[in-house]
């Protein structure tokens, strides 16, 4: 009785997570690179509004950004590489 | 206890808190494997596991017989005999865990130490973006679940060579009790 508690215990935590996302923490149907535009862009507008950059590179197509905003909080957040818009994700923004 | 088996005298060995934290880690570390992208629940799974195993080596110290490392850490000298009669197709079971196997877990404990350190580490200020501290994680990550492969190999080679099931003593905690030649 333990044995199948414990065993239901671990599948089922199992199952629970694979749930979760299996990529990244967003996706962008961004096309070919050659449309996207530049890096450097995004980089001076989130410096623009303040934000410190530690690194920026590419996940799931979008740009992921590792910075600190204008308050200094650390931030890891996603852009579009087209329209460089926000993609919210489940860390930023913040709720 | 599972049909196939020699119908011999068990007797608890595993106790209930090597057994729930055993599989509480196996858990949270392949949860922790799943959520690898996605932040919050990979943070939280990750310092579960780091908790599970600090809790352990504590145990390790105050707990039950065959949950002491003083029971299953061996010599040097001893861990390379028992290598060569594991060769010689001559081991020795061994009630408690074998001392490769306990070599093993010492292993496998540090990996799950440094991976949550590292992991934590890229949470920092400091170290927040930087690409060799992910590089860290992920590189002790992968060597984590190598020595994890290897573990697994290790119980089915086991479990194999002396008829009885280790999976499953992990679960209920009982073993058959020592032969002779068995080292209790």
């Amino acid at each position: 009785m333990k044995t199948a508690v414990l065993v239901s215990a671990c599948l089922v935590s199992l199952l629970a997570t694979a749930q979760l996302h299996a990529t990244g923490l967003a996706t962008c149907d961004s096309g070919p690179r050659e449309t996207w535009q530049a890096q450097e862009k995004l980089e001076k507008m989130l410096t623009d509004r303040g934000w410190k950059i530690r690194r920026i590179k590419e996940d799931g197509g979008c740009y992921e950004v590792y910075a600190f905003d204008d308050k200094g909080e650390r931030v890891e957040a996603y852009f579009h590489p087209k329209t460089l818009d926000l993609v919210p994700t489940s860390r930023y923004p913040r709720k | 206890m599972t049909a196939g088996e020699p119908s011999r005298a068990t007797f608890p060995v595993w106790d209930a808190f090597v057994r729930i934290a055993h599989w509480t880690l196996v858990a949270s570390v392949a949860a922790a494997w799943l959520t690898r992208h996605a932040g919050d629940w990979h943070e939280w799974l990750g310092y579960a596991a780091l908790a599970v195993v600090l809790a352990r080596i504590v145990w390790g110290f105050i707990g039950t017989p065959y949950a002491s490392f003083r029971q299953f850490v061996r010599s040097p000298a001893t861990t390379l005999d028992y290598a060569r009669s594991l060769l010689a197709h001559a081991e020795a079971r061994h009630v408690g865990h074998n001392p490769l196997g306990a070599y093993m877990i010492l292993l496998l404990m540090l990996m799950v130490v440094l991976v949550s350190a590292s992991g934590w580490l890229a949470t920092t200020d400091a170290y927040w973006g930087i690409k060799w501290v992910e590089e860290l994680h992920e590189g002790l990550s992968n060597t984590l679940f190598f020595l994890v492969a290897l573990h697994i190999a290790g119980v089915v080679f086991s479990s194999l060579r002396h008829r009885e099931n280790l999976v499953a003593s992990m679960l209920h905690g009982r073993k058959r009790v020592p032969d002779q030649e068995d080292i209790a």
